[in-house]
This record gives C-alpha cells, sequence and structure tokens, in this order.
C-alpha cells in the first residue's frame, strides 16, 4: 500500500496537484515525514528572495542512511514544471543519516522570478528506499513587481531624445536663418 | 572677460552640433539604460534601490566621460587651429581664458544633469528616492567632473594637443573607474581599501549606495564621502596652477 | 620712441633664434623688418607682442615693458603669423568677440565700420570658414584695428593675395600711417617693403645685419643705386656672412 501511495506522490509532482489534503496523508506512508512550515510565507514578489523552511523526521525505529531531499516546483498556470535554474542554486541538499525518530531542519533560499501560482513539494530518496517520500504540497504566489511603473518609462526614454533633436534642429535652422 | 570666453565656447559647441550630439547620445544611453532597468525580464527583479544605483553610476559616467572628451580638446585646440596668438593678443588674462574654457565643459555637464531628471524621476517612482538622488547626483557628480575637468585643463596646458591631452585624461579616468566598479567584497585588501577611500569615483559611487541602497539620504549621513572629492578637486586645482606657471613660462606660442 | 629692442637674446635650447638684437622705431613711423626664413623674424615679433619672453635684454613698448601684457595689448594691434580663426563664426561675430575682449565702447559700429575698411560688409553675415585666403587676411587685418592701436605688427600680411588686394591693404596701411599709427612690417615681398617703409632692418641668423633707409642701407652694403632686393641678397648670402 505505501508503494502505491508513494506512486501517485511522484505522478502528482510531474501534473498538477489539486489535491493538498490528500496528499498530506500520503506524505506521511514511508519512514520519513517531510513537513513544509514556511507554507503560510512563502507568497511575495517578483524579485523577492525567500527561504523555503522544512523539517524531515525518521518515524521509524531504525535509522534512515543517505537522504537526498529535492525541490520540486511546478506553474499552476501552465501546468508545467519549473526550471530551478534561475530559482535556486541549490536545488538538492544531502542529509546523510537520520537517526530514529529524529527530526532535521531544511532550508532552501529560492528567488522568486516569474509571477504566477506555484506548487511546491519536497521529495526524499533513501538508501534502501524503492519509491521517494514527498512532503504535501504548499501552494504559493508570486506578484507582480510593483514598485516600478514601467508605463513611464517609453514616454520619457522616446521623448527626451526626440526634445533634443528638435531643440538641435531648431538651433541649426535658427543659425542658418541669419546667414546668408 | 571669462563670459566672453564660455558664450564663445558655448556658441561654439552648440552651432557646431559638437555638444549637442553629446547631449543627444547622452540622452539615448539614459533612455535605453531606464528602458532596460524598468522593462527587462531579468534587470526589473533588481531592487528599486540597486536600480537607482546603477542608473546613478551611470548618469555620472556618461558625464565624466562627455566632459572629459570636451575638456581635452577645449583648450588645445585654440593652439592646434592657431587661434591661441590672437586671442592672448588682447588684453585676456590667461586666468580669465582657463575660467571661461572651464565653464564649458561644466555647462555641458549641467545639462547632461538636467537630461538625467526625468529619468530620475521616473525610475524613482513610488520610492521617495527622487530628491535626495537627484541632489547627492548634483553635488556629487559636479565636485567630481570639477575635478577632472582641473585635470584635463593641466594635462592640456603641458602637451598642447588634443589628442595626447584625450588618451592621458581618458587613461587616468579609466583607472579610477576600474577599481570603482569593483564589488565592495573585492576591495578587503588594505591597498584596495585606501585606493577606494583616495578615488574619486569610488566615493561618488559609495555615496549614491549609502544614499538610495542604505537610505541614508541626508547631506550629514554621507559628509564623509565629500572631502575626497574636495581634495581632488583642489590637489587639480593645484596642479593646474604649477601648469599653467610653466605654460607662461614657456610662453603663449611654444616654439616646436 | 615707440619700440625700443636693447640686447634682446632668445633662444631654442642649442638653436640661438635671436642675438643680440638693438634697434628702436620712432613713433609714426613704417618699419620693415627683413629676413630669410628662419632668420628670426617672427620669433622677434612674438617677443616684441609679448608671446613669448626673452632670454635676455629689454623690450619696450611706448615705454611699457612688454613683461606688462595689459599695458602693450591696448596700444598694439597684430596679424600674427598664425592666421588661425574661428570658421564657425560669421565675420561680423569675429570681430565683435574681438571688441567685447577689448571692451571697447560702440562696438557694432566699429565692427561696421572695420569691415567697410578691409571690404568684406557684403560678406559679414557669412561663415568665416566659407571665405576666401584673402578674405581671411583682410578679416585678420580689420580685427588688428579693433582697438585702435599705436602701433601696428603685420607678419607677411599681403600674403596670399591678389594684386587688387594688395594694392588695396598698401592703401590702407599708408593712410593708417599718414593718421599717426606706427607700423612695424615684415614681408619677403622686397618691393612692397620698398614703396612703404621709411626704414628697414635686416636680420640674418638672429643678427641684425643691416638697418636705415634704403640709401643708408644701400651704403651698408656697399651697393649704391642697388635695389632692395640686390642689397638684401648681397646682406643674407651665406657666402658674404
Amino acid at each position: 500500500m505505501k508503494y502505491f501511495f508513494g506512486l501517485v506522490s511522484i505522478i502528482l509532482c510531474y501534473e498538477l496537484w489539486g489535491a493538498p489534503a490528500v496528499l498530506a496523508q500520503t506524505a506521511a506512508a514511508g519512514p520519513l515525514l517531510i513537513n513544509i512550515s514556511s507554507s503560510k510565507t512563502l507568497s511575495g514578489t517578483a524579485g523577492d528572495y525567500v527561504t523555503v523552511l522544512a523539517g524531515i523526521t525518521n518515524s521509524s525505529a531504525g535509522p534512515v542512511s543517505n537522504i537526498t531531499t529535492y525541490l520540486s516546483l511546478a506553474d499552476e498556470s501552465t501546468k508545467l514544471p519549473v526550471d530551478l535554474e534561475d530559482w535556486s542554486a541549490e536545488k538538492g541538499l544531502f542529509i546523510g543519516n537520520i537517526d530514529a525518530r529524529q527530526t532535521l531542519p531544511l532550508n532552501w533560499k529560492i528567488h522568486f522570478v516569474t509571477p504566477g501560482d506555484y506548487a511546491l513539494i519536497v521529495v526524499a530518496e533513501a538508501a534502501g528506499q524503492e519509491l521517494p517520500q514527498t512532503s504535501a504540497i504548499t501552494h504559493f504566489h508570486v506578484n507582480s513587481k510593483r514598485n516600478l511603473n514601467p508605463g513611464q518609462v517609453l514616454p520619457v526614454a522616446l521623448g527626451m531624445p526626440i526634445v533634443i533633436l528638435f531643440a538641435m534642429t531648431l538651433l541649426t535652422y535658427r543659425r542658418n536663418s541669419k546667414l546668408v | 572677460m571669462y563670459k566672453l570666453i564660455w558664450l564663445k565656447e558655448l556658441k561654439g559647441e552648440l552651432y557646431t552640433w559638437k555638444s549637442t550630439a553629446w547631449l543627444l547620445a547622452a540622452s539615448l544611453l539614459f533612455s535605453f539604460t531606464s528602458y532596460l532597468l524598468l522593462t527587462n525580464k531579468e534587470l526589473t527583479l533588481l531592487d528599486q534601490t540597486e536600480l537607482l544605483w546603477l542608473l546613478g553610476k551611470v548618469i555620472v559616467g556618461v558625464g565624466l566621460l562627455v566632459v572629459t572628451i570636451d575638456a581635452s580638446s577645449i583648450i588645445s585646440s585654440e593652439f592646434e587651429q592657431e587661434t591661441a596668438e590672437s586671442l592672448f593678443l588682447t588684453p585676456l588674462a590667461l586666468k580669465d581664458f582657463l575660467l571661461g574654457k572651464l565653464l564649458a565643459p561644466l555647462t555641458l555637464w549641467i545639462l547632461i544633469y538636467l537630461i538625467s531628471v526625468p529619468y530620475i524621476i521616473v525610475a524613482s517612482a513610488g520610492s521617495r528616492l527622487a530628491l535626495p538622488f537627484m541632489g547627492h547626483v548634483f553635488l556629487l557628480g559636479t565636485l567630481c567632473v570639477l575635478g577632472f575637468i582641473l585635470m584635463t585643463f593641466a594635462i592640456a596646458l603641458l602637451y598642447r594637443s588634443s589628442k595626447n591631452t584625450l588618451t592621458t585624461a581618458f587613461v587616468i579616468l579609466l583607472a579610477a573607474a576600474v577599481p570603482a566598479l569593483f564589488a565592495a567584497t573585492l576591495k578587503s585588501g588594505s591597498v584596495l581599501t585606501t585606493v577606494s577611500k583616495i578615488n574619486p569615483l569610488d566615493n561618488v559611487f559609495s555615496a549614491l549606495d549609502n544614499v538610495l541602497v542604505d537610505y541614508q539620504i541626508s547631506l550629514g549621513q554621507n559628509w564623509q564621502f565629500y572631502p575626497p572629492l574636495i581634495i581632488f578637486g583642489l590637489v587639480m586645482l593645484g596642479l593646474l596652477s604649477a601648469a599653467a606657471r610653466r605654460f607662461r613660462q614657456q610662453g603663449i606660442i611654444r616654439n616646436e | 620712441m615707440m619700440i625700443s629692442v636693447k640686447n634682446v637674446s632668445k633662444a631654442y635650447e642649442a638653436n640661438v633664434a635671436v642675438d643680440c638684437l638693438n634697434f628702436e622705431v620712432p613713433t609714426g613711423e613704417f618699419f620693415g623688418f627683413l629676413g630669410p626664413n628662419g632668420a628670426g623674424k617672427t620669433t622677434t615679433i612674438r617677443m616684441l607682442t609679448g608671446m613669448i619672453a626673452p632670454d635676455s635684454g629689454e623690450i619696450a613698448i611706448d615705454g611699457w615693458s612688454h613683461s606688462d601684457k595689459s599695458k602693450i595689448a591696448r596700444l598694439l594691434g597684430v596679424m600674427p603669423e598664425s592666421r588661425g580663426f574661428y570658421n564657425w563664426m560669421t565675420g561680423e561675430e569675429y570681430l565683435s568677440f574681438f571688441a567685447k575682449l577689448y571692451d571697447i565702447p560702440e562696438k557694432y559700429a566699429k565692427v561696421s565700420q572695420l569691415l567697410s575698411l578691409v571690404g568684406l560688409t557684403e560678406r559679414k553675415h557669412n561663415r568665416v570658414a566659407t571665405y576666401s585666403r584673402g578674405m581671411k587676411q583682410r578679416l585678420g587685418l580689420a580685427r588688428a584695428l579693433i582697438n585702435d592701436p599705436q602701433v601696428l605688427f603685420l607678419d607677411e600680411p599681403t600674403l596670399g593675395l591678389d594684386p587688387q588686394g594688395q594694392e588695396d591693404i598698401q592703401h590702407l596701411l599708408k593712410r593708417l600711417n599718414a593718421a599717426g599709427v606706427t607700423i612695424f612690417f615684415s614681408s619677403h615681398l622686397l618691393n612692397e617693403v620698398a614703396s612703404l617703409c621709411t626704414r628697414i632692418a635686416i636680420i640674418n641668423r638672429g643678427r641684425l645685419v643691416a638697418q636705415g633707409t634704403i640709401g643708408e642701407l644701400q651704403i651698408q652694403a656697399k651697393l649704391p643705386a642697388s635695389s632692395l632686393k640686390d642689397i638684401f641678397l648681397a646682406l643674407t648670402n651665406p657666402a658674404n656672412v
């Protein structure tokens, strides 16, 4: 049964994740429990740097070794996974071992690049585990950058050279009209 | 009498499109920079303060570049075009000549600054940094430009050749600009730290950083950046005085 | 005495341009100053007009030391060897600019009068860049006259002019001299010098070799009844020096 839930999680990582409540339950099926704790504070504006805080807990009675965790992000409007190249310098974190019942913190610094709605998931794979473990899906929204008003720049960017060119032409015309 | 020289230079530069072409080039450069900064997908992700800082550096940089080119030829051309002799045969004193000549590139800088004001306002929209930005760019830029004009004039009096003056002034300008563009973290060594403290361009860029990125907007919060610029100007004034003394000793017309 | 030159020397490193020069030019004289190329004429004129300082000796213009630039600048009118102009200006603007440098009252009337005097009224609104060489010569002469000088230094003033242009300038110079202006005239056109100048000095290799009227020069050169050209050639011929 746990393999079935793991498979569902993986499929949902790369498809549209529409039922976080269900997924939150599925994430608890393996020995590792992953919890994204910064879900309430993730939203921001394009250009912001935010930290994704998470925790990974070994819920089993024995240690789990060679654990690697990954961030996975999907754009909810295009329904495509996002290339994290521009978003984060550290897509994967190697944890190593987690003792029984131990919880370790995880954090990723990510840069909001493009405005939109996103779904974030943390995936963990460990030695001896055939299926990865996943966190629940965290939804967040990246706002457009609003502190600049690009609409005002065009009249200035085009207008100033035109004004100067006009002044130059006028000056030359007036000068030439005085000359015989 | 310096006013006559100043007006002659201004008219000459305007009527021959010499300066107006520079003003047009400066405005095109500001347009290009500000448009990219505000609309380019990656550049818009910069903090607005970082963006303003970049724009401030471009304004001062373009101003310095244009003024240095202008100042390189404004004195030497009188010798190259053989107009110096008839000019100095009049009661015109050398100090009036130099002051009138100095005001011309300084006016060019003021015009470049005025052209930059609409760009500053647009880029600063919503940040409340427009006025401090304008004020500090004007003060810092004027002090820095003044120092470089005095330096270029001193070189021009020594060489009496536009080409040599331009080359030398450019090398010095580049030598000042390159370390100023290094990131602060790269200036950790004692040599680079010292260079950074005395380099006029470094002080201008650091002051703009302080104003625009760190919101230290008052003059009092930036006082430490102004003395190096004033000292630079005074040193260049001394250099110009020495060059003028040598120029007088050699005679207005130097036998080649 | 309008011009007084005593023991004046000037050297450029090892080259002696002027060597212990002595002469005087009385007020109102039309003084010719001759010499072959490289004899030191232009250096002498530049020392007299304050453009370069002599290494030694004394120069006085109307009693004022040549180093007193502000005083002598108002006494002198100079048409120098270097003939640069602000080509973007019109002829009228050019003269007005110099009139302002001399702080001349009623400068517009003065500029109009001078443009008329040198025959450039028709072209006063044209850029100097469009002037012919002869027109530039005449504009240069007008500039030299802008401050009503007491002494006029002319270095090859008719160079490049057509015969009519030369005639016009010579006529103008005679009128100025008749009005009391002292003229220091340097030219390679020996006929012109002979017809205009009352006294002539000849220098060669920086040294004064002769000075006086044509008659006195004939005696000094031991060439009675000969032309100025013959005298000049005899006194400056390297074989005779």
